[in-house]
């Protein structure tokens, strides 16, 4: 008999008397106040408290403008596999990102409820991940207003890995100091694109 | 360290309590502290709910672990990973020592995971030839220090910044007054190479949905997104009892598991995996393993009452709020779970008689249950774990000699006035030292001062 064979052998003579118990049905989140209408207001509050940035522009267009802007702060650029070519910062010079000063990637969408950013592995985890700063470009439009909606959204086409950023990396390791940009970018902004 | 077995619990709590004035001021602060966020951030939801909602889908999930095992597996191996059973340590070392030799592995990155300290991974890959390096920095830390990890959330937590002030300057020449900025950023600039030039990384999880094959960590730093992302192998560690069967209950989990463990609305980064790197991504690993450990599970399961134990999702709410880990720490356990769960996991993990006497180390009082989001009624299971130890005589005689003349005693009026009366008179100040028993208790403690009369006999007159 290999291990799977006996492991699931133990784990059936383990319930063969046990009661099963019903699954409670979806997770509902319910809370005492009721969070903001507006998914764009309540993810926007919870990204600001976690520490990120949060920058709201009319359309594509302005998006484009400031983000050109913004970069020309930084001496390079990682940009995402999944960035808009009219989106990115063309402007500045483009660096792998272990050497690259920013990252620039695309959101699938964020949540609401969590104040996360969703993140799409096609895009590049190491550009999300290495340069000490990260712009994130969501529509307001994708904002999930619960988690729970955000995943059951996603369920048909879940990419390798998917990722929830809320906010700068943090630690509070050294000494119960908490810190910023521990191994992550320790300034994360959400550019979010309201039209 | 050099007993780090639950058998040398008693000693090592003493020695904490009384030497270890730094370690409890740190451990004391750093778990008040998070034990007012988990309360703050329970404030905010409908905690009572989400906790039925949480222990049942658990509940569900164990009463049909079987069924969503299979299902998990089948699952992700359709999204192009390789499922690995193991029953005990030795069969993942077996399989971690293939694995290295099939992918050619020499660094090794390992994000966190309590699963891999229980399993005695790192000294097993180090036995092997390969550099293991810890990248979460509390786990960076104490392995430096060679420690073991002392809280399930935060594995430093009983380092204070003056003694990583001291490792850093000897281990990366950083100033003896360096700020903790400059320490991370030391820290920072050496796992980063590290994590850009490892062959392997290793993680746990946090749960696994059973219907999509979603392996799901919470995390604040990053490192766990860059050691499941960086090397071209992963391999995830996955406990059989992290499994919930279905996508959406994640999103309650997630959200709950990081309002108990640090009071945040959701851990800083969470990854949802799904398989090796597909074709046109710029990154990822090209192979990604998984492994399904038992190791002492199954038996827990099997237990009518101890199974609820199970349903744990390793939080540390428990630890924070327990006034016996706030003075002692998580050292004093001798095992890799510490606080009021690692009370009740050791005894089934490792069965009862290894796991003495950590039924005993509580003091009962309930807090623990008070805050577990699944409400493991831990209190209860400590006292079923206690009798168990009494049934099986692994209590040391005088013990339970005297726990039976308590009991003769309080089950009889007479006995019990006399030796009410006889303890009144022995004398505390100058004997209490010389008592059998009781000598080592009352030579510690200042002695008590006995009413010359009994509550009884007061009672009978009617007190006023």
């Amino acid at each position: 008999m290999s291990a799977r064979e006996r492991v699931l052998a133990r784990v059936r003579t383990a319930l063969e008397e046990r009661t099963r118990v019903p699954h409670p049905g979806p997770f509902r989140g319910t809370r005492p106040e009721p969070p903001p209408a507006d998914p764009l207001e309540g993810f926007s509050t919870l990204f600001l408290d976690a520490g990120g940035e949060v920058v709201r522009v009319a359309d594509e267009a302005a998006a484009t403008a400031w983000a050109r802007a913004f970069a020309a702060g930084f001496g390079s650029v990682a940009v995402g596999a999944t960035v808009p070519p009219s989106l990115a910062p063309a402007s500045r010079p483009s660096a792998p990102p272990e050497t690259a000063e920013l990252g620039v990637s695309m959101a699938l969408g964020a949540v609401a409820e969590t104040g996360s950013l969703l993140l799409h592995s096609a895009d590049g985890r190491r550009t999300q991940l290495l340069p000490p700063t990260h712009l994130v470009v969501v529509h307001a439009s994708s904002i999930h207003p619960t988690l729970v909606g955000a995943l059951s959204s996603l369920r048909s086409s879940l990419p390798a890995a998917l990722g929830l950023h809320s906010g700068p990396s943090k630690s509070a390791d050294i000494g119960q100091v908490l810190l910023r940009g521990v191994h992550g970018p320790g300034r994360v902004v959400a550019l979010i694109i309201e039209a | 360290m050099s007993a780090h077995h639950p058998r040398g619990y008693k000693a090592a709590s003493a020695r904490a309590v009384l030497e270890r004035q730094d370690m409890r001021a740190s451990v004391t602060a750093a778990t008040r502290n998070f034990d007012g966020n988990r309360a703050t951030a329970w404030r905010e939801i409908d905690a009572d709910t989400w906790r039925d909602w949480a222990r049942d889908v658990k509940r569900h999930a164990l009463t049909h672990l079987g069924r969503y095992l299979e299902e998990a597996e089948a699952r992700l191996q359709a999204n192009g990973v390789r499922v690995h059973w193991a029953e005990n340590a030795a069969e993942v070392h077996d399989i971690l020592g293939r694995l290295l030799t099939r992918h050619g592995v020499r660094r090794i990155v390992k994000a966190k995971s309590m699963l891999t300290e229980e399993l005695e991974v790192n000294r097993y890959l180090e036995g092997r030839g390969a550099q293991v390096r810890e990248t979460d920095l509390g786990e960076y830390i104490i392995q430096l220090l060679g420690q073991p990890p002392s809280h399930i959330i935060a594995p430093a937590i009983h380092i204070g910044l003056e003694d990583c002030r001291r490792l850093f300057t000897e281990r990366f020449g950083t100033s003896p007054d360096a700020s903790p900025e400059a320490l991370a950023a030391a820290a920072r600039a050496a796992l980063r190479a590290d994590f850009l030039s490892a062959d392997l990384g290793i993680s746990g999880a946090n749960f696994l949905a059973a219907d999509t094959g979603t392996l799901a960590l919470i995390e604040n730093e990053g490192n766990i997104r860059l050691s499941t992302s960086a090397p071209r192998v992963h391999v995830a560690l996955v406990g059989i009892e992290k499994v919930v069967p279905r996508l959406e209950d994640l999103s309650g989990f997630l959200q709950l598991t990081s309002r108990s463990a640090t009071g945040q609305v959701i851990g800083n980064y969470v990854s949802l995996i799904h398989g090796p790197r597909r074709q046109g991504d710029p990154d990822g690993p090209e192979a990604l393993h998984v492994v399904f450990v038992d190791n002492g599970r199954t038996r827990l399961l099997s237990d009518d009452v101890a199974w609820e134990t199970l349903r744990c999702v390793r939080c540390g709410a428990c630890a924070n709020i327990c006034p016996v880990y706030r003075q002692t720490g998580g050292h004093s356990y001798g095992f890799t779970y510490s606080g009021p769960i690692g009370a009740i996991l050791a005894p089934g993990l490792l069965g009862l008689k290894e796991a003495m006497p950590l039924p005993f180390a509580s003091t009962l009082c309930g807090a623990c249950a008070d805050v577990c989001p699944v409400r493991i009624p831990i209190p209860e299971l400590i006292l079923y774990w206690r009798e168990r130890a009494v049934e099986a005589g692994l209590v040391p005689v005088a013990e339970r000699l005297g726990m039976r003349a308590y009991a003769t005693a309080a089950e009889h009026a007479g006995a019990f006035a006399s030796a009410g009366a006889l303890l009144r008179w022995v004398p505390w100040e100058a004997g209490g030292r010389a008592l059998p028993v009781l000598g080592g208790w009352a030579g510690q403690r200042t002695p008590p001062r006995l009413s010359p009369r009994s509550f009884r006999s007061l009672w009978e007159e009617g007190i006023r």
